[in-house]
């Protein structure tokens, strides 16, 4: 993206992309962190007022906060997984993610349970497992062509038939897999637990490593250059010398990855493998590829941050959660339908409308609508 | 829209063609063959398959997908997708019921009432991808969540019970079917010949596929892209209401809140099936109907086949990469030409 013929406002553009530079100068992303945060804060602090009043069902503070962070560990990993899958361009997306989950889950399950492995060898085996069914996404996608919408709906339909076939359709459960139980609950933090709430060990144990390795991989590795690059133009990547395809396909083999992680969560979050675990209503893929939209991946490819995807998380797993403080019973939990997709289509549309601003503000790109820059053939 | 002839084609016909949807796609023969041999298998193994009492119920499901499959198809044409199905079919489904159970109406007025509500959802969808220009697939995330909660709402944490027969003209029995043919699966291929005629015919039908092709390059055509695309979600709506009262009529006296659910998957496989470009720009209706009707006879052949209900959906899976593997080898071939 350097211009060739420059202006005083181009030169600043087209220094070397210094990476502190290029994100403080793309103002949604930074916006997309600050509304997150803004979002947050305003729901603590209404909730808080509703609270002292007396509104609310039951108390609304950090520690109960912190125990709903058991449902925050699988919702921020499968966004993140969908952040790389839909960063890598081309119409990326994975509508597999929750077939994934239940297939690793019953996998591990029976690994761990029937076949009697030590738990890590079983834990090792399922995220390769999972590897696995997302290296079949990556392989059809990036190699063969598929559009990902295409291949992950066929590998949807098929792993959660393969999962239900499989497990015949019941859930596995036993005595190993209840002492597993204790790697999801909530704990007291050694050293400095007794000042703070009980956080459950999940958080610990399955989001964090994840989350640093994935902010290490994307930020500081060369994968994640070439990740972002392919999804901003896969052409002008090809040209650079990045093997795309590869690129691409390992995308894909990082989603299956952390969803054979999630299998395995839900297994310890559930005392059981049920075979439905990923796929049961909705699913989990829709409200994955939703948290991913609204902490800001853009669905064309190329841009998106993890930031964005843990606030993200964290705003609809603590909305939610203030939901049913407010909204008792069944209507709460049909009111965080309602919520989730006011937040989504306000964030998107909002969004959408600064990004136009800045385009139609900016010397020397194209205005080019939204709509426009679709997925590329 | 490979050719049917072995001959070359001219550079002038070639240019034709891309405007013209052709009459009959490669796609469609190819799911005709499969079709062809999947019910003799299904007629060999399965003595019953092939009665009158097994294929009716089987062209009653499909009709329902392959209705709604039209709308999709326009969508997915235009290059956009619609994930909201479920919520829009949940919506028209549960507000029928309840006007039903609760008045006298007429089943006219009970299909009327179906498809404005439909259409009126659609268009929401319509309005926001049009003058929003945000991506389909996001806005239709965020409204299927927003239909669903209005269905909920609408259903008040219980089922709809005892709906009277008055959709019955739509349903499995003898009231449903006239010459052993379902009434529903054929309002379903009148849709599709009315849609087929649409897209080849008429010119607001071409400039669908303009739309899809390039939206920018539409635009500057002369194409009025964002009132089309109102009226192309506005239109899966509608449907969408129509496929509710199938749904009512083909169900129980009771309706429950899993009332649509994946749906909008299965809509979305059978049009990918029948060989629409998810990529837009390329499509057609017929192939939508071979495809719903593949998805279905896979789904009800496993069950007499007498194998786990559930292994047929690995089918499913496996006839989309086929069907679109097919059509991305015979795209790269005519790339190639």
């Amino acid at each position: 993206m350097t211009a060739t013929t420059t202006t005083p406002a181009d030169e600043r553009r087209a220094q070397p992309p210094s990476r502190v530079r290029e994100w403080l100068g793309s103002g949604a992303l930074r916006d997309r962190a600050v509304l997150l945060l803004a979002l947050i804060i305003v729901l603590i602090v209404a909730m808080s007022i509703l609270d002292a009043v007396g509104l609310t069902s039951g108390r609304f503070n950090s520690d109960y906060l912190a125990s709903t962070l058991i449902a925050y560990v699988p919702l921020a990993l499968l966004a993140l997984a969908e952040l790389f899958v839909i960063t890598s361009g081309r119409g990326g997306i994975d509508l597999s993610v929750g077939s994934m989950v239940s297939l690793t889950g019953v996998v591990f399950a029976m690994l761990y349970q029937q076949a009697g492995l030590p738990l890590p060898v079983s834990i090792v085996l399922a995220v390769l497992f999972g590897a696995l069914l997302g290296a079949v996404n990556g392989f059809l996608t990036a190699y063969l062509g598929y559009p990902a919408l295409i291949t992950t709906l066929a590998t949807f339909y098929a792993y959660r038939s393969i999962a239900l076939v499989v497990s015949e359709q019941r859930p596995i459960s036993g005595p190993e897999i209840s002492e597993f139980y204790n790697a999801a609950k909530s704990v007291e933090l050694p050293v400095i637990g007794a000042s703070l709430p009980l956080v459950p060990l999940g958080v610990f144990t399955f989001l964090i490593p994840v989350a640093i390795v994935a902010w290490f991989v994307l930020n500081r590795t060369t994968y994640g250059r070439k990740l972002y690059a392919i999804g901003t133009n896969d052409i002008a990547a090809q040209w650079a010398g990045i093997d795309t395809r590869r690129t691409r396909m390992m995308a894909y083999v990082t989603a299956g990855a952390i969803a054979g992680l999630v299998g395995v969560y839900t297994v310890a979050q559930f005392a059981s493998a049920r075979p439905d675990a990923g796929t049961s209503g909705s699913g989990m893929a829709l409200p994955a590829i939703t948290i991913a939209v609204l902490g800001g991946v853009a669905i064309t490819g190329g841009i998106g941050r993890l930031s964005g995807i843990l606030l993200a998380a964290l705003l609809i797993v603590w909305l939610n959660a203030s939901i049913l403080l407010v909204v008792p019973g069944n209507e709460g939990a049909q009111a965080q339908l309602l919520a989730l997709g006011v937040v989504l289509l306000g964030a998107s549309l909002l969004s959408n409308a600064t990004i136009r601003r800045r385009q139609a503000g900016a010397p020397g790109r194209p205005a080019v609508p939204a709509t426009a820059s679709g997925a590329p053939r | 829209m490979t050719t049917v002839s072995h001959d070359a084609p001219a550079p002038q016909a070639v240019s034709m063609r891309r405007i013209l949807p052709p009459v009959v796609t490669g796609q469609e023969i190819v799911l005709l063959a499969v079709l062809a041999v999947l019910w003799v298998l299904l007629g060999i193994f399965t003595p019953a398959f092939l009665t009158p009492g097994s294929i009716g119920p089987l062209l009653v499901q499909v009709a329902p997908i392959a209705l709604i499959g039209v709308g999709m198809t326009f969508v997915i044409i235009t290059a956009g997708i619609d994930v909201s199905v479920a919520g829009m079919i949940m919506v028209s489904a549960v507000v029928t019921a309840r006007v039903l159970v609760g008045y006298d109406v007429p089943a006219i007025a009970a299909v009327a009432l179906a498809i404005v509500i439909g259409a009126a959802l659609g268009a929401i969808n319509g309005v926001l991808i049009a003058y929003g220009r945000v991506h389909p697939i996001i806005i239709t995330f965020g409204t299927s969540n927003l239909f669903l909660w209005l269905g909920l709402r609408v259903f008040d944490s219980s089922t709809v019970n005892g709906i009277p027969g008055t959709l019955e003209f739509f349903g499995r029995g003898a009231a449903g079917s006239t010459l052993g043919v379902p009434h529903s699966f054929a309002i379903a291929v009148v849709a599709v010949a009315v849609a087929w005629w649409f897209l080849r015919y008429a010119k607001a039908g071409r400039n669908l596929y303009a739309i899809g092709g390039n939206q920018h390059a539409a635009r500057l055509a002369g194409i009025k892209v964002q009132p089309r695309l109102v009226w192309v979600y506005l239109t899966t709506g509608a449907l969408a209401g129509l496929a509710a009262c199938m749904i009512i009529a083909t169900g129980t006296s009771t309706l429950d809140q899993s009332v649509g659910a994946g749906k909008e998957l299965q809509v979305i496989a059978a049009v990918v099936i029948g060989g629409t470009s998810i990529l837009g720009g390329r499509g057609s209706v017929v192939g939508t109907l071979l495809g719903a009707i593949l998805v279905q006879t896979v789904v009800s052949g496993v069950t007499q086949l007498g194998w786990p209900t559930q292994l047929g959906f690995l089918f499913v899976g496996i006839f989309i990469l086929i069907a679109v593997g097919t059509d991305l080898i015979r795209e790269r071939a005519r790339r190639r030409a």
